[in-house]
C-alpha cells in the first residue's frame, strides 16, 4: 500500500462522533459471548476518560436479529427502534452509544428510510404511542461503541501499559483487522473511513503500537448471513465465507485478528475450532488458531486489565500466544475460575486446535 | 474589424482559433499552462487508425504558425464582465481585455481513478490508468510491473468513473472503449505472450471504424472480451491484482489475478471549465458540463450573448468530433459577429 | 394478484429497486453467488420484468433465501440499487402469501420463528444463553458447554447482571418492557407474522405426514432446521 494511502483517508469520510453523555444499548451476541467486553467499555468510557454513559436498565434488542432473519416485519422493528429512542429522550440523552454493528446498521438505516419517507416516521411515532404510551426523538448522534473507542485512541494510548508490539523482537504486532459489513457498506459516511479503507480499528491498532495486515478478502464478509447461520443445515455457507478469509490471511501470519462486531468475532472464533475438527487445519503457529479479539478486549489489554476479567476464556481459540507476545502477565489457574473466585474445572481442550 | 478570446489552448481551442482568423477576425488565444495543444501532447497514438499523434501535433503547430492570432500563454481569465455590447475580461495579472465575442474552450479533466477507492489505484503498485499507459506507451520503454517484470496476464477495465452513481458521473464518457479497445492491440504488440482480458459492460463502438478495431482486437490480437463490471481489486502477497467480476454472459462470479490492471478512465468538466462557468454565468447540465442553447440545433450557443462554447467543455467528446465541433463554434461565432 | 404492485407498496422496493444495468458488480462481490447456484443480478432483473408468473415463481422457490444480507451490494451497484433490501421484501410477501413453505430453504422460517421469535418475546433478547443448546449448536465448541454449564459463574464473573433485575449485561428484562415489545408486535403485524408463518408451515407439516407439537423437539423442527434435502416433504 502507498504511503499516500496509509496516511489515511479519514478526511473523505469526516464521521461525526459525539464527546460524552452517550445512552448505551447493548447486543445480543455481546451479551452472551462477550460480556466482558461491554463490562470493559463501560469501566473505559467512565474510569479512564471520566464519560457520562448511561446503562438502561428497560431497553431490549432491537429485534436484529429477527428482522434480518425475516421474521420480524419493517415495521415492528421501526417501531421497537423508536421505543429505544423513547428510552434515551425520557433519560434525557441525544447520543447513541450502539454495543452492536448489527443494531448500527438498523438505527442508520431506520433514521434514513425516515428521513426519505417522512409517513414511515408518523407510522412509527402513532404505533410506539399505541402500544407503549411514549414518545420519543431522534438522537442527535448515531455511534458506535468502536468509534468512540477510535475516537479517545489517544487518550488510551496515553494510559497504556503495554504496545502491541512483540516483546521479544520489538517489532509490531500484525493484526488483521475485520469490520462488520453493517458498520460501513450500507451507509460509507457512517464508518470512519469510509467503506473500503475503512480505519475505525487500523487506526486504534497503529496508535496503539500494532501494524495492519491488508490481504484479499479483508473486505469480505466473515459469513454470519443471518437465516445462513441460524439454520444448522445452511452452516455450511456461514464456515465457507470464514474460511475463504483465514485462507487468505495466513500467508500474512497474523498474530491475531480484531473485529468491531459481536457476530463476526463470534463466528472467526468458533470457526477456527470447526475448521480444524473438520479439516485438521489450523491457522496459528504450532497447532493453534489465530486468536480473535474484540477491539474493547484489546483496548483492555492495552490499558493493563487482567485477561480473564476482559472474558478471553470464553472463546474458543486460545487467546494465550497473543498475550505472551505482548508481554502481559496472566494467572493460568484464574482463567476458569467462576464469580468471587471460585476454583471450577474449564472445558475440554480439543486435540485439534490447542 | 471584430475581435474574439478564445480561452483555452488545446485542440478546440485552437482549430477555432485559426477558423475565425481565416474569417478575418481578430482573434487572441488563452491558456492557462506553458504549452499550446492540450493534453493530445501525451497521446501516442490515436484511435481508430492508429495514426501517430505527432501528425496531430504537426497539424496543430501549423494552425498556429500560419494562422493570424496571438497565443497568449500562462494567462488564466478571473473575471468577465460587460460593456456597452462588448465584453471586458481581466486576467489573473490584471490585464483587461476588451472582445466582442468569447469562446469558453477548456475541455476536460480526467477522472481521478484513486476516488474509486475500491480499484487501488495510487494504492498498489500494479494498477495504472490507460492515460498513465499512453504516457508509457510514448516513452517507448518497456512495458513492466512496478517490480520489472514482464506482465502475462492485462486486465483492462472499462467505465471507471463513469455510468457510476457512487462516482458521482451518471454519463457514459465515448471515448473509452474505443481507448481500451485501441490499448489492447498496442500492449498485444509489445508483449505478444501476455493475455489480455477487457472487463466491459457495453462496447461503446459508436464511431466510424470502431467496431472493425474492436474486430480486429479480437481476430488478430485474440484479445479477451468479459462482460463484466469490475466490482474490486485487491493485492495478493506477491504484488499480483485479484480483480472480483461477474462473467454475466455465462451468470457466472469470476476472479482472476494479473500483473497489471489498466483503468479506462473517463471524462469530467475540467477545472478551468468549471471556473469558467462560474465567472462568466454560464449555465452546467446535470453532468457538470458546460450546457448549449440546443443539443441539436445550437450545439455551441449559451444562454449568454456573445459568449460561445467548442470541445471537450461540452461534453466527452473525440479528437475528430472536437475539431468538427470547433469548426462549427468558429461559424456561429462569425455570423453573430456580423450582425454586430 | 399483481405481486409487483404488491412488492412496491414496501418503501425498502422502492428504495432498493432504481433501475438494473446488468453489470455484475453486484453478483462479483456476493458471498451467496460464491457458494450457492445464486445471481443477485438475475433476481434483480426477474423483478424488473413484472412479470406475475415470475415472480410468483421466484416466491416459491430457494432463489430468495440464499442472500445473508451482508449488503456488500449496496455499496458499489452503480444505479443505486439495493438487491439484499429487494430480496428482504420478496421474503416478506413469500411469508404473508404462504409461498415459502413450497421450497426447501423458505420452510426452515419456521425454525427461526421457533427459536428467534421466541427469544425476542419470552426474554427480550434475540439470542439467549440458556437457549443456545450444546446439542443444536455443536459448533459453539466445548467452550461454549463449559459456558452454558456454568453459566451463572462465568456471566457474573464478567460483570453481567446474569438473569437479575435492574440494568447490566443479561439481565432479567422486567415484565412490563416484555410486555411492551409485545404490544408493539401486535400493533405492528409482527404477531401476525410469526402466527402465519407457524400456520402455513404446520400446514405443510401435516400435509406431509409430520407430527408437529409446536417446539424444538418435534420432527417436523428438527426436519426443517438440520436436513440439506427435504425428501419427507411433499
Amino acid at each position: 500500500m502507498t504511503e499516500a494511502h496509509q496516511s489515511g483517508i479519514t478526511g473523505i469520510y469526516p464521521k461525526e462522533i459525539a464527546a460524552d453523555n452517550y445512552y448505551y444499548v447493548r447486543s445480543c451476541i455481546r451479551q452472551n459471548f462477550f460480556p466482558g467486553s461491554e463490562t470493559a467499555f463501560l469501566k473505559i468510557m467512565r474510569n479512564v476518560l471520566g464519560k457520562n454513559i448511561y446503562d438502561d436498565a428497560v431497553h431490549t434488542t432491537c429485534t436484529g436479529i429477527g428482522y434480518h432473519s425475516d421474521i420480524v416485519p419493517f415495521e415492528t422493528i421501526q417501531t421497537v427502534v423508536a421505543r429505544q429512542f423513547a428510552l434515551m429522550t425520557e433519560k434525557g440523552f441525544e447520543n447513541l452509544a450502539v454495543s452492536c454493528v448489527t443494531s448500527f446498521g438498523i438505527y442508520c438505516e431506520i433514521v434514513e428510510t425516515w428521513k426519505n419517507f417522512p409517513e414511515e416516521l408518523d407510522k412509527a411515532r402513532v404505533n410506539l404511542k399505541k402500544a407503549t404510551g411514549r414518545e420519543f426523538e431522534i438522537p442527535r448522534n448515531i455511534a458506535h461503541a468502536s468509534d468512540i473507542i477510535y475516537k479517545f485512541r489517544r487518550e488510551i494510548a496515553k494510559e497504556a501499559k503495554y504496545s502491541l508490539v512483540n516483546c521479544l523482537t520489538g517489532e509490531p504486532l500484525n493484526l488483521v483487522e475485520h469490520i462488520g459489513c453493517h458498520y460501513a457498506k450500507m451507509f460509507p459516511e457512517m464508518g470512519v473511513g469510509g467503506a473500503e479503507f475503512t480505519s475505525v480499528l487500523s487506526s486504534m491498532i497503529e496508535i496503539w503500537g500494532g501494524a495492519v495486515v491488508d490481504y484479499p478478502e479483508r473486505r469480505h464478509c466473515c459469513g454470519f448471513g443471518f437465516r445462513q447461520y441460524l439454520i444448522q443445515a445452511n452452516r455450511g455457507y456461514s464456515i465457507s465465507n470464514s474460511r475463504k478469509k483465514f485462507e487468505s490471511m495466513e500467508p500474512y501470519h497474523p498474530d491475531a485478528v480484531i473485529c468491531n462486531c459481536p457476530g463476526c468475532t463470534m463466528f472467526m472464533d468458533r470457526w477456527q475450532y470447526v475448521i480444524a475438527e473438520m479439516e485438521n487445519k489450523t491457522y496459528g503457529q504450532g497447532g493453534r488458531g489465530i486468536p480473535v479479539l474484540t477491539y474493547e478486549e484489546l483496548a483492555g489489554l492495552v490499558l493493563g486489565y487482567d485477561p480473564w476479567d476482559l472474558g478471553l476464556q470464553m472463546h474458543q481459540v486460545n487467546s494465550e500466544p497473543f498475550l505472551d507476545k505482548l508481554g502481559i502477565r496472566y494467572i493460568p489457574s484464574q482463567k476458569y475460575s467462576g464469580k468471587d473466585g471460585k476454583i471450577m474445572a474449564g472445558p475440554v481442550i480439543p486435540a485439534c486446535i490447542k | 474589424m471584430k475581435s474574439v478570446v478564445i480561452i483555452g489552448g488545446g485542440v478546440a481551442g485552437i482549430e477555432t482559433a485559426s477558423a475565425l482568423s481565416d474569417f478575418g477576425h481578430n482573434v487572441v488565444l488563452v491558456e492557462k499552462t506553458d504549452s499550446i495543444g492540450g493534453k493530445v501532447l501525451k497521446w501516442d497514438h490515436l484511435f481508430p487508425d492508429l495514426k501517430s499523434a505527432s501528425e496531430l501535433e504537426n497539424y496543430l503547430d501549423i494552425k498556429c504558425r500560419e494562422g493570424n492570432f496571438a497565443i497568449q500563454k500562462n494567462t488564466t481569465i478571473a473575471q468577465a464582465s460587460q460593456s456597452n455590447g462588448k465584453w471586458m475580461l481581466r486576467t489573473d495579472n490584471n490585464r483587461v481585455i476588451e472582445t466582442d465575442a468569447i469562446v469558453v474552450a477548456t475541455g476536460y479533466e480526467v477522472f481521478d481513478a484513486s476516488r474509486k477507492e475500491e480499484y487501488g489505484y495510487n494504492i498498489y503498485d500494479n494498477v495504472i490508468t490507460s492515460v498513465d499507459l499512453e504516457e508509457r506507451l510514448k516513452s517507448g520503454k518497456t512495458i513492466t510491473t512496478r517490480a520489472g517484470y514482464l506482465p502475462e496476464k492485462i486486465g483492462i477495465i472499462h467505465c471507471v468513473g463513469s455510468r457510476d452513481e457512487k462516482s458521482g458521473n451518471h454519463y457514459c464518457s465515448k471515448v473509452c472503449c474505443i481507448t481500451g479497445v485501441k490499448q489492447s492491440i498496442e500492449l498485444h504488440k509489445l508483449l505478444p505472450e501476455a493475455e489480455i482480458y477487457c472487463f466491459y459492460m457495453d462496447l461503446r463502438m459508436y464511431g466510424q471504424y470502431y467496431e472493425e478495431l474492436y474486430r480486429e482486437a479480437q481476430e488478430m490480437h485474440k484479445i479477451q472480451f468479459i462482460r463484466g463490471r469490475l466490482s474490486e481489486v485487491s493485492e495478493n502477497i506477491d504484488k499480483r491484482l485479484l480483480i472480483k467480476a461477474e462473467d454475466t454472459l455465462s451468470g457466472r462470479p469470476l476472479k482472476m489475478s494479473v500483473d497489471l490492471l489498466v483503468l479506462l478512465v473517463g471524462m469530467e468538466p475540467g477545472k478551468g471549465t468549471k471556473s469558467m462557468a462560474g465567472i462568466c454565468g454560464l449555465e452546467t447540465g446535470k453532468d457538470g458540463f458546460l450546457k448549449t442553447s440546443d443539443m441539436h440545433f445550437g450545439n455551441n450557443k449559451t444562454g449568454k450573448k456573445g459568449i460561445f462554447l467548442a470541445g471537450s467543455c461540452i461534453g466527452p467528446m473525440s479528437i475528430n468530433d472536437t475539431i468538427s465541433n470547433a469548426r462549427s463554434a468558429a461559424l456561429e461565432v462569425h455570423n453573430y459577429l456580423q450582425t454586430k | 394478484m399483481d405481486l409487483f404492485k404488491r412488492l412496491n407498496e414496501d418503501v425498502r422496493f422502492r428504495e432498493g429497486l432504481k433501475a438494473c444495468m446488468n453489470c455484475g458488480i453486484c453478483t462479483a462481490i456476493c458471498p451467496a453467488a460464491e457458494f450457492y447456484d445464486y445471481d443477485p443480478r438475475v433476481l434483480v432483473t426477474t423483478v424488473e420484468s413484472m412479470d406475475n408468473e415470475e415472480i410468483e415463481s421466484l416466491l416459491k422457490s430457494d432463489a430468495i433465501w440464499y442472500c445473508g444480507q451482508c449488503m456488500s451490494c449496496k455499496t458499489r451497484c452503480p444505479r443505486g440499487n439495493v438487491p439484499g433490501m429487494i430480496v428482504s421484501v420478496l421474503r416478506k410477501v413469500s411469508q404473508e402469501l404462504g409461498y415459502f413453505t413450497e421450497s426447501r430453504m423458505g420452510r426452515q422460517q419456521y425454525a427461526i420463528a421457533k427459536t428467534v421469535g421466541d427469544n425476542i418475546l419470552s426474554y427480550g433478547y434475540c439470542v439467549h444463553p440458556s437457549k443456545i443448546n450444546p446439542g443444536l449448536h455443536p459448533e459453539q465448541g466445548p467452550v461454549w458447554e463449559w459456558i452454558f454449564k456454568n453459566r451463572e459463574d462465568i456471566y457474573t464473573r464478567l460483570g453481567a447482571n446474569f438473569d437479575k433485575p435492574g440494568a447490566g449485561a443479561l439481565r432479567k428484562i422486567s415484565r412490563e418492557a416484555l410486555d411492551e415489545l409485545k404490544a408493539i408486535f401486535d400493533e405492528t403485524g409482527g404477531t401476525e407474522l410469526l402466527k402465519k408463518i407457524e400456520e402455513f408451515s404446520l400446514k405443510k407439516a401435516h400435509e406431509s405426514g409430520f407430527e408437529p407439537n409446536g417446539t424444538t423437539e418435534d420432527d417436523y423442527f428438527r426436519e426443517v432446521y438440520k436436513k440439506n434435502d427435504h425428501s419427507g416433504i411433499k
